[in-house]
C-alpha cells in the first residue's frame, strides 16, 4: 500500500477537502482546520499537503475565482475524489472495527 | 483595495516559485496578509514574509528552463564511473598525473603561505591602521637617506602638542649583562614609553600588562623568561643588570610576553623609559639624541597628515642641535607598511623578507603550477585515444558537444579536487615544514584570514581545473564519430598544439632551472667570495671598559697561540659607525673605525699604497689616517697620499690606502671607510689574530682568562667568519631553496614526458616492428624515438634560458651589489641536466620495444 497510505495530517486535511466542499482551497482549508480542532498550521504545510493529496489521487483540482483581497489572484479549488472518498471510508470503517472491539471493560474507567 | 506586502519577499517568491504555482501561492499569501492588515500592518508583514520563507521548499522552487539539471546530476554519476574506470585502466598516467598536479600545487600552496605571512606581518596589532612611525629622511652627499632613528624628545612634543595623537611610545635599543643566581648573559633591552604595551598588542602571558608604569619593573618575553627561569613562574622574581656604563641595577619581572611569529618587531627585555634617563649613558638627553623608533597612534578618525605640516618646527630644533646630522623631513609609515619598507630603511625596527624577493618566489611557484598544468593537459590529450570509441559512442547516441566538454571537465575538477587535497597535504607534511626549517621564522599552515583560504584554495582548484582540462576537453569533443568509429581519427600526437605545448612545458622548466642556477651560482659566489680581507683566524672579543682589555690584552699576547693582538674603540663587521664630514663645501659620508696601533696588521687589511700606523711617528697619534679604495673614488683624488681633510675639529693627511673589504654584509655596496688611532680608554674590542689551525686552542685559553678577568661578564668572542653568520645562514637557505625548486622543475618536466612518451610508443609499435623486421638495430630506433622530443628541447631552450636569465639576472642585481659575472656554467649545467634526464625517461620504455617481438605486433590485425 506504499504511496497511498494517509498520514494523520493528510487524513485530516483530505476530511476538511470533504466538508469544504466546492470552497477548498489552501487558506480555507488551513482556517477550517483550526476552527474545528483548534491545530494552527502554516499555509505552506496545507499546500503541501494539498499537493501530495493530488499526488497520490485523492483529491483534484481546477483553478477557481478570484478576489480583491487576493490581489486578483484566483484560487485553486480541491475535490474529492472516487479515491478519495474510498480511502476515507476505509479508514473509519478501520477505525469503527478496531473501536468496536475494545472489551467494554477497558473502557469502564471506574474501577481504576 | 491594494495590497502592499513588503516589496522584497513579494519579488522573491516570484522568482523562486515555480510559475505554474505561483497564482494559488500568491494568492493564498496575498490573502492572509490583507486579512491581517487590518489588524496591525507590522505583524502582517512579518507574517507574510514568514509565509514566504516556509514556501521556499523544494517542490514550490522553479525548475530551470529545461529538465537539463535533473539529467546533469544523474549523469554526473555516469561521468564519475567513467572516469574512475578509465583512470584504473589507466594506472601509471594517473598516477603520474595526479602526483605532478599535487606537486605542482604543494608548492604553490606553501609560497602562498609564506607570501601571505610575509605581507601580513605585524598584522596581528589591533590598532595596526592608527599606529605610524616616524622616520627621518637625512641629507649627506647631495642624496638623502631613510633612517628609522627620530629625535629622542620629538614622542614627548607629539603627544603635549596635538590632541588627535592617543599614545606615543619611544623604543632605545641597548643592552646589558643580565644576571639570575649564577646564569649571566648579555642580552638585548629596549627601553619603551610605558604606552608601549598598550599601543601594540603583544599578548601578555603572564603579569600585568601596565608592568611599565613602575619603574623597577621589567617585562620579559617567553623564551628569554624560560632561558632564565626554567618552569618556575617569573612574575616577581629579581633580576640584576649591568648596563654598559658599569651601573648595576636590580629588576622585578612584572610580565612576560609572547612575540607572535608574524611580529616584525623581536624584543627581548623592556624596561621603563625613564631608567634610561636616570642611566644617563649620555649627559643629557636634547634634541640631538636619536632613539631608534618613535611610534604616534592616532585617535580613531583622524589621520596622520593632520599633523604632518606642523612637524617643521621639531625639523628645525633638530637640525640646530645637530648640525651634522641634518633631517630633511619626517615620514609617517603606516605599521602594516613598515615591515615591507624595512630593505630601504637603516635601522629599521620591523623586519620582513624582501618583497622583490617574496614576488619572485610566488612568480616562480605560478611557473611550476603551469608547468604542472601543461604536463597534465599534454598527457590528458594523449590518453584520450583509448578512450575515443567512448566518446564516439556518446555522440551517436546524441551526446552534444557541450555534454562531452562537461563530461571531461567534469573528470578534471575531480581529479583536480583530489590533486588540490594531496597538494594541502604535500605542503603540511613536507614543503612547508621543510621550508621552515632554511629560515628562521616559522609560517604557520593557515592564511591570514578565512576569506584569503577560500580564495587561495577555489582559486587554485579553478585555474588548475580550466588551464588542465580546457583544452583536453575541446579537443577531444570535436572529433567526428564516424570517423572515430571506422578507426579513422588519428589522435594528435603529431600535431602542432601538441608539440607547442609540449615545448611550453620545457620553456618553463628552462626558465626556471637556468633561472635558478644564475641564482645559485651567485649565491655561490657571494658565499665565497674574498672579504677583502683574511678572517679565517681571527677572535675579536668585546670587552667593558679599560681595565678588562688591558688584561686580557696581556693576558693575549704572551701566548704561543696568538700571533697578533690588537684593541679598538669599534670593529669591523661588528660595529662600523658612520659619520660626516665637510670638504670643499660638500658633506660626505663614511664609516670611521678608532683603532689601536697594529688593528690593520691584526685583522689582515691589505695595503695598496702608502704605510700602516707607526707607534715611532708623533703625527700617527692624531693626525694620520688610512682610507679605502671607496673613499679615494669618492674624494675623486689621483694622487691620495698625503691628501688632507678636516675631521671631528682635526686636520687628517693621508698616510695610506687600504683594499675595499667588506664590512656590512654583500647586500650594500662598499662604501667610503677610513682609520684612525683612537684612545686606549675606549676601546671596546679586542681583536686577536691566532696562529693557523690553532683556535679551538685560542678560543678555549680566551674562555678560561675571560672567567679570571671579568667573573661577572659572560664571554662573548666570536670568530671573525662569523660576523655576517645572518648573510651567510640567507644565502644558504636560497641556495637550498633555489636547489628544490629546479629539482621540481626538472621533476615536474620529466613526468610529464614520462606519461606521453608510452603513448607515443604505442602509436609507433607497428612502424617500429617494421623497421625492426627490416633489421633497425636499437641504437637506430633510440635515435628515432629520442628525435621529436631533442628537436623541442632544443627550441625551448633557446626560449627558456634567456628569459630565466634576464629575470632572476635582474632580481640579483637588485638585491646584490656585485653579482656574479655571467657565464655560461649555469647554462650547460641546465641543459646537460635536461637532455640526460630526457633521454633516461625514453630510454626506459625502450625495454619494451626491445623486447616487443615484431611478429605479435604486425599479426594483430
Amino acid at each position: 500500500m506504499k504511496g497511498t497510505h494517509l498520514g494523520e495530517l493528510e487524513e485530516l486535511i483530505l476530511l476538511t477537502v470533504g466538508v469544504l466542499y466546492k470552497e477548498a482551497y489552501g487558506v480555507a482549508v488551513m482556517e477550517e482546520v483550526e476552527k474545528q480542532t483548534g491545530r494552527k498550521l502554516n499555509i505552506s504545510a496545507v499546500h503541501s499537503v494539498l499537493t501530495r493529496l493530488e499526488e497520490k489521487g485523492f483529491v483534484k483540482s481546477e483553478m477557481g475565482g478570484s478576489t480583491e483581497e487576493r490581489g486578483g489572484r484566483r484560487k485553486r479549488i480541491f475535490n474529492l475524489t472516487a479515491a478519495g472518498r474510498k480511502s476515507l471510508d476505509k479508514i473509519n470503517a478501520i477505525r469503527s472495527q478496531l473501536y468496536n472491539q475494545i472489551p467494554k471493560v477497558a473502557l469502564n474507567f471506574s474501577y481504576a | 483595495m491594494k495590497i502592499h506586502p513588503p516589496r522584497w519577499a513579494d519579488r522573491f517568491l516570484e522568482w523562486y516559485c515555480n510559475p505554474a504555482l505561483l497564482e494559488q501561492i500568491q494568492g493564498d499569501a496575498y490573502e492572509l496578509y490583507s486579512r491581517q492588515v487590518k489588524e496591525n500592518k507590522r505583524k502582517a508583514d512579518l507574517l507574510f514574509i514568514w509565509n514566504v520563507i516556509r514556501f521556499f521548499r523544494l517542490k514550490n522552487i522553479r525548475k530551470s528552463k529545461s529538465t537539463y539539471s535533473s539529467q546533469y546530476a544523474f549523469m554526473f554519476k555516469s561521468y564519475l564511473l567513467t572516469a574512475l574506470r578509465s583512470s584504473i585502466r589507466n594506472r601509471t598516467t594517473t598516477l603520474i598525473n595526479m602526483l605532478g598536479l599535487s606537486l605542482g600545487v604543494g608548492i604553490a600552496i606553501t609560497v602562498f603561505l609564506f607570501m601571505d605571512f610575509m605581507f601580513h606581518i605585524d598584522g596581528f596589532h589591533i590598532n595596526r591602521d592608527r599606529i605610524y612611525q616616524i622616520v627621518s629622511h637625512v641629507q649627506h652627499d647631495k642624496e638623502t637617506d631613510l633612517w628609522g632613528d627620530s629625535p629622542f624628545l620629538l614622542g614627548p612634543a607629539l603627544q603635549a602638542g596635538y590632541p588627535s595623537i592617543e599614545r606615543t611610545a619611544r623604543v632605545e635599543m641597548n643592552s646589558g649583562a643580565v644576571r639570575r643566581n649564577d646564569v649571566v648573559f648579555n642580552e638585548a633591552i629596549w627601553f619603551v614609553d610605558p604606552d608601549f604595551l598598550r599601543m601594540f598588542s603583544f599578548p601578555v602571558v603572564k603579569g600585568n600588562p601596565d608592568a611599565l608604569d613602575h619603574k623597577g619593573s621589567l617585562v620579559l618575553t617567553a623564551p628569554i623568561a624560560e632561558k632564565y627561569f626554567g618552569t618556575t613562574d617569573p612574575i616577581g622574581q629579581v633580576v640584576s643588570i649591568k648596563f654598559s656604563n658599569g651601573t648595576k641595577e636590580e629588576f622585578t619581572v612584572g610580565a612576560v610576553i609572547q612575540r607572535p611569529e608574524n611580529s616584525g618587531m623581536y624584543p627581548t627585555m623592556l624596561l621603563a623609559m625613564e631608567i634610561l634617563e636616570d642611566l644617563k649613558f649620555q649627559a643629557n638627553y636634547d634634541w640631538s639624541h636619536l632613539t631608534d623608533a618613535t611610534f604616534v597612534m592616532f585617535k580613531p578618525g583622524h589621520p596622520y597628515s593632520e599633523i604632518e605640516s606642523g612637524l617643521g618646527k621639531y625639523k628645525m630644533l633638530q637640525n640646530r642641535s645637530s648640525p651634522d646630522w641634518l633631517i630633511g623631513y619626517f615620514e609617517f609609515i603606516p605599521l602594516p607598511m613598515l615591515a615591507q619598507r624595512s630593505y630601504e630603511i637603516h635601522h629599521a625596527i620591523s623586519i620582513a623578507s624582501h618583497p622583490s624577493g617574496v614576488w619572485s618566489l610566488g612568480a616562480i611557484a605560478v611557473m611550476l603550477l603551469l608547468l604542472a598544468c601543461f604536463n597534465y593537459m599534454n598527457v590528458s590529450v594523449a590518453t584520450v585515444a583509448t578512450r575515443l570509441k567512448e566518446i564516439g559512442i556518446r555522440k551517436v547516441i546524441g551526446s552534444r558537444k557541450k555534454e562531452i566538454i562537461q563530461q571531461f571537465l567534469t573528470e578534471n575538477f575531480v581529479l583536480c579536487f583530489f590533486a588540490l587535497v594531496l597538494g594541502g597535504l604535500i605542503s603540511y607534511l613536507l614543503f612547508l615544514p621543510g621550508f621552515n626549517t632554511l629560515y628562521p621564522f616559522t609560517v604557520p599552515f593557515s592564511f591570514h584570514s578565512g576569506n584569503t583560504t577560500f580564495l587561495v584554495f577555489a582559486g587554485l582548484l579553478i585555474f588548475v581545473g580550466l588551464v588542465s582540462g580546457a583544452y583536453p576537453s575541446l579537443y577531444v569533443s570535436s572529433f567526428q564519430p564516424i570517423r572515430i568509429l571506422r578507426g579513422r581519427e588519428k589522435f594528435g600526437q603529431r600535431g602542432l598544439f601538441s608539440r607547442i605545448l609540449l615545448a611550453g612545458q620545457f620553456i618553463l622548466a628552462f626558465t626556471t632551472i637556468v633561472g635558478s642556477f644564475v641564482f645559485i651560482d651567485n649565491s655561490l659566489y657571494q658565499k665565497y667570495k674574498d672579504w677583502g680581507y683574511d678572517h679565517s683566524q681571527n677572535i675579536v672579543v668585546p670587552v667593558a671598559g679599560k681595565q678588562q682589555f688591558l688584561a686580557l690584552r696581556d693576558k693575549a699576547a704572551g701566548q704561543a697561540t696568538i700571533e697578533q693582538v690588537s684593541g679598538s674603540v669599534n670593529h669591523i663587521g661588528y660595529q662600523n659607525t658612520n659619520v660626516f664630514f665637510d670638504h670643499l663645501q660638500e658633506r660626505f659620508q663614511t664609516i670611521a673605525y678608532q683603532v689601536g696601533f697594529g688593528y690593520p696588521e691584526t685583522m689582515n687589511l691589505r695595503l695598496k699604497s702608502g704605510r700602516f700606523f707607526d707607534k715611532g711617528v708623533q703625527s700617527d697619534y692624531r693626525e694620520s689616517v688610512l682610507v679605502n679604495e671607496a673613499f679615494v673614488k669618492k674624494m675623486g683624488w689621483v694622487e691620495p697620499l698625503n691628501q688632507s681633510f678636516e675631521y671631528d675639529s682635526v686636520r687628517r693627511y693621508v698616510i695610506g690606502v687600504i683594499r675595499d673589504f667588506h664590512y656590512d654584509g654583500f647586500y650594500e655596496p662598499i662604501g667610503p671607510v677610513m682609520m684612525a688611532i683612537g684612545n686606549e680608554d675606549n676601546f671596546r674590542y679586542l681583536s686577536i689574530r691566532v696562529t693557523k689551525g690553532r683556535l679551538g686552542d685560542a678560543e678555549t685559553f680566551l674562555k678560561g682568562a675571560w672567567k679570571e678577568i671579568a667573573p661577572d661578564d659572560p664571554y662573548e668572542g666570536i670568530l671573525q667568519d662569523h660576523v655576517f653568520e645572518i648573510f651567510q645562514r640567507d644565502n644558504n637557505a636560497n641556495v637550498k631553496l633555489l636547489s628544490f625548486i629546479s629539482s621540481m622543475a626538472v621533476a615536474l618536466a620529466c613526468l610529464g614526458l614520462f606519461g606521453l612518451v608510452p603513448y607515443n610508443i604505442t602509436r609507433r609499435l607497428k612502424e617500429f616492428s617494421i623497421r625492426k623486421v627490416f633489421g633497425a638495430s636499437l641504437p637506430q630506433i633510440l635515435r628515432l624515438m629520442n628525435r621529436d622530443y631533442v628537436w623541442i628541447l632544443v627550441a625551448s631552450f633557446v626560449i627558456g634560458a634567456p628569459s630565466g636569465f634576464i629575470l632572476f639576472n635582474s632580481l640579483i642585481k637588485h638585491i646584490y651589489p656585485d653579482p656574479q659575472a655571467t657565464r655560461a656554467l649555469p647554462f650547460l649545467v641546465a641543459i646537460g641536466l635536461m637532455m640526460t634526464t630526457v633521454v633516461i625517461t625514453i630510454g626506459s620504455q625502450l625495454k619494451r620495444v626491445a623486447n616487443e617481438n615484431p611478429g605479435t605486433t604486425l599479426k594483430s590485425e
